[in-house]
C-alpha cells in the first residue's frame, strides 16, 4: 500500500513519465503472457506469406521466412526484459561491490579503481564488442558483457558515495558499538545507497536495451534464432526498401521502451534529488 | 598484556605518556604530547580546552577511531582495565567497543544512520555483542529508551532520526552507547550542538545514568561551565598537554595555571553588566608554529624568565592537584 502511495507521489503531475510507466507495464505484460497472446508460433515458417505487409492476419506483417512479426515482437519483449534485469543485476552487484570495497579499503581500492578506469577508457559499445568476440553468442554471455560495461560507471558512482558515507559520524558510532567491517559496509553504509542504486538501475535497464540491440544488429549479441528486437532489425535490414515495416515495428518498440525507461528513471531521480524538478515541470 | 603493579582494581582507564602526531609533508607535528590521565570506576573526568588542544583526538585514540585520519599514535600506552588498548588485535578491540566502553558524539544530527529506524539501530548495537532474538533485543531497546527518558518510548521506537529533535536524538545516541552496559562512557562534546535548556537536561541525564550504573565517564568539552557542573575531576589541556589537573572543587577554588584562570574569566557573568567580554589575548597557535618552553607563554600575562625556553614540569600543589607553570598563581586569600 505504501509502495503505491510512494509511486503516486513520484509520478504526480508528470504525465509523460506516467505514460512511460504504462508502456513499460504493457511490455512486461506482453512478455509474461506472450504464449497466450501471440497469434502464431514466433519460429514457424510460412513461405506462402513471406514479406507480406501488415494486415488483419499479421498485424506487424511477416518477415522473409513468413514468420509473424507481431508474435516475434511479443517474444522479443521477453528478451528485452531478461537482458534488462540481467544486466542490472550484474552491473549493480559487480559495480556496487567494487565501488564500495574500493572506497572502504583504500589501498585495495587504488588497484580496483585503476582497472575500472581502464575499462571506462573504452567506449561502451567497443568494450562490449571486444568482450563478445571473446565469448560465445548466448543470452547469458550477452547479459554478463552488458552488465560488465555498466558496472564501471556504477563502481565510480558508488565509490564516491561510499567515500563520503565512510566519513559520517554514524559510521564512527557503529565502530564504537563494536561493528566489524562487513557489518559497517553492508548494514550501515549500503542502506544509504539504495536510492542512488535504484536510479542507476533504471538507466542501466534502458541503456542495456540499446546496447543489446546494437550487439544483435552487429551479429554479436543473442544467437540469431532467438527472437529479439535487435535480431529482427538485423535480419530485415536488407529488405528495408521492400518491407520497411520489418524495421519500423521493432525499431519503434526499442525507441519507445528506452525512452519510457529514461522517463521513469528521471522521475525516480527527481524524487531523490529535487534540484532539477522545476526545470522539467510537467514532463 | 597486563600492567605490572596494578594495585587499584577500580582503575578503569590509565593513559601513560600518550603522544599523538599528524604526518604532514614537513614532518610529524605533535598534537598530543606526553598525556597521562587516569579514570576510576564511578568517576567523572572532565577534559577542557580550546579547539585544537587535542582533547577530541585523545578520545578518538582511546576508541581506536584514528584509522583513516592522518593522526598516528607515536608513543604511550592506554590501559583499559589492565589491558593496553593499543596492543590489542582489531578483533579483541571490537569485543571491548560498545560492550565495555562506548562513546557519544558531538553531532546528534549525523551520528544516527538516517535510513534506519532508531529502534533498529539500538537493536543492532545490542545484538553486536549479545546473541539474542530480535524480540528480546527490542524489549531491551525499549528499556534503554525508557532509561534515557524518551517520552513515549513505545511510540518512538519506530521513528526515523529526522523525526526527532536534537535533544531526543542525543538521548537515542546515549541509549545506543549504553546498549552493552559499558564500564566507560566517553562523551565528546555531547551538548555542544544542543539548545542551552536541552544541554542541562542531557548533562543531568548523563550524571544520573552514571550514578545508577557506576560507570566511569570521560566528558570532553570546551565549556568550563558544563565540566564544572558534572565532573569529579578536571584536566585542563592546552596545545596537546595537560596544563592543570585537580578535583573539580579544588580547581575552581585554588587554580594555579594562568590558562585555567583565563578560561574561567572568559565566561561572561549573567548578572553583571559587562561592555567588553574578557578574552585570553592572542590566539591558539597553529600546529606548525614551534614554541619553545611553555606553549602558553606568548599569551600569558605572567610569563617571565625561563618561560620561553624551559617546558615546565607538572608540579604538585596538593596530592591530587598538579599544574604545569613556572610562575603559578597564588591561592586566593
Amino acid at each position: 500500500m505504501t509502495a503505491i502511495l510512494t509511486m503516486g507521489r513520484i509520478f504526480r503531475g508528470r504525465w509523460l513519465a506516467t505514460a512511460g510507466l504504462c508502456w513499460l507495464i504493457l511490455v512486461a505484460l506482453a512478455a509474461i503472457f506472450a504464449p497466450l497472446v501471440a497469434p502464431y508460433d514466433p519460429l514457424e515458417f510460412d513461405p506462402l506469406v513471406r514479406l507480406s505487409p501488415p494486415s488483419q492476419e499479421h498485424l506487424f506483417g511477416t518477415d522473409h521466412f513468413g514468420r509473424d512479426s507481431f508474435s516475434r515482437s511479443l517474444y522479443g519483449a521477453r528478451m528485452a526484459i531478461v537482458i534488462g534485469f540481467g544486466s542490472v543485476v550484474v552491473a549493480l552487484v559487480a559495480g556496487g561491490l567494487a565501488g564500495m570495497i574500493s572506497a572502504y579499503f583504500t589501498r585495495l581500492g587504488h588497484v580496483i579503481m585503476r582497472i575500472v578506469d581502464v575499462l571506462m577508457a573504452f567506449p561502451a559499445l567497443l568494450l562490449a564488442l571486444v568482450l563478445m568476440t571473446l565469448l560465445e553468442r548466448s543470452v547469458v554471455n550477452t547479459v554478463i558483457v552488458i552488465g560488465i560495461v555498466y558496472a564501471t560507471t556504477t563502481a565510480r558512482i558508488l565509490f564516491g558515495m561510499t567515500l563520503k558515507l565512510k566519513g559520517e559520524v554514524f559510521v564512527d558510532a557503529a565502530t564504537c558499538s563494536g561493528a566489524g567491517h562487513a557489518s559497517i559496509l553492508f548494514r550501515h553504509i549500503l542502506p544509504n545507497l539504495v536510492s542512488p542504486l535504484l536510479v542507476q538501475a533504471s538507466f542501466i535497464f534502458a541503456f542495456a536495451q540499446l546496447q543489446a540491440a546494437a550487439l544483435d544488429f552487429l551479429g554479436l549479441g543473442l544467437p540469431p534464432e532467438v527472437p529479439s528486437w535487435g535480431n529482427m532489425l538485423s535480419e530485415s535490414r536488407i529488405y528495408v526498401t521492400r518491407a520497411s515495416w520489418l524495421l519500423l515495428f521493432p525499431g519503434a518498440l526499442i525507441i519507445l521502451s528506452v525512452f519510457s525507461m529514461n522517463l521513469v528513471g528521471d522521475a525516480l531521480r527527481d524524487s531523490i534529488d529535487p534540484r532539477f524538478r522545476n526545470d522539467i515541470k510537467g514532463v | 598484556m597486563t600492567r605490572p603493579n596494578t594495585d587499584a582494581s577500580d582503575l578503569l582507564l590509565d593513559m601513560r605518556g600518550l603522544t599523538l602526531g599528524v604526518a604532514t609533508p614537513d614532518g610529524i607535528l605533535p598534537v598530543v604530547q606526553d598525556l597521562s590521565l587516569s579514570l576510576s570506576t564511578g568517576e567523572t573526568l572532565g577534559i577542557v580546552g580550546e579547539s585544537g588542544c587535542g582533547k577530541s583526538l585523545t578520545s578518538l585514540a582511546i576508541m581506536g577511531l584514528l584509522e583513516g585520519t592522518p593522526v598516528r599514535v607515536l608513543a604511550g600506552e592506554i590501559f583499559f582495565r589492565g589491558r593496553d588498548l593499543l596492543r590489542l588485535s582489531p578483533r579483541e578491540r571490537r569485543a571491548i567497543m560498545g560492550n565495555e566502553m562506548s562513546m557519544i558524539f558531538q553531532e546528534p544530527m549525523t551520528s544516527l544512520n538516517p535510513v534506519y529506524r532508531i529502534g533498529d539501530q539500538i537493536i543492532e548495537a545490542i545484538r553486536e555483542h549479545r546473541p539474542m532474538s530480535r524480540r528480546a533485543a527490542r524489549d531491551r531497546a525499549l528499556e534503554l529508551l525508557t532509561m534515557v527518558r524518551i517520552p513515549d518510548p513505545a511510540g518512538r521506537i519506530d521513528s526515523f532520526p529526522h523525526q526527532l529533535s536534537g535533544g531526543q536524538r542525543q538521548r537515542v545516541m546515549i541509549a545506543m552507547a549504553l546498549a552493552g552496559s559499558p564500564r566507560l562512557l566517553i562523551a565528546d562534546e555531547p551538548t555542544t550542538a544542543l539548545d542551552v535548556t536541552v544541554q542541562a537536561q542531557i548533562l543531568k541525564l548523563i550524571v544520573e545514568l552514571q550514578k545508577d550504573t557506576g560507570m566511569g565517564v570521560m566528558l570532553i568539552s570546551h565549556d568550563l561551565g558544563v565540566i564544572a557542573e558534572t565532573c569529579d575531576r578536571i584536566a585542563v589541556m592546552y596545545r596537546g598537554r595537560v596544563v592543570e589537573t585537580a578535583g573539580a572543587r579544588e580547581l575552581f577554588q585554588d587554580m594555579r595555571h594562568p590558562y585555567t584562570r583565563g578560561l574561567l574569566d572568559s565566561i561572561p557573568e549573567a548578572d553583571e553588566d559587562v561592555d567588553r567580554l574578557s578574552a585570553i589575548p592572542g590566539r591558539v597557535p597553529t600546529l606548525d608554529e614551534t614554541i619553545t618552553g611553555c606553549a602558553f607563554h606568548p599569551r600569558c600575562a605572567r610569563a617571565g624568565a625561563g618561560c620561553d625556553s624551559d617546558q615546565p614540569a607538572l608540579t604538585a600543589f596538593a596530592p591530587t592537584h598538579f599544574a604545569r607553570c613556572h610562575y603559578p598563581l597564588e591561592p586566593d586569600a
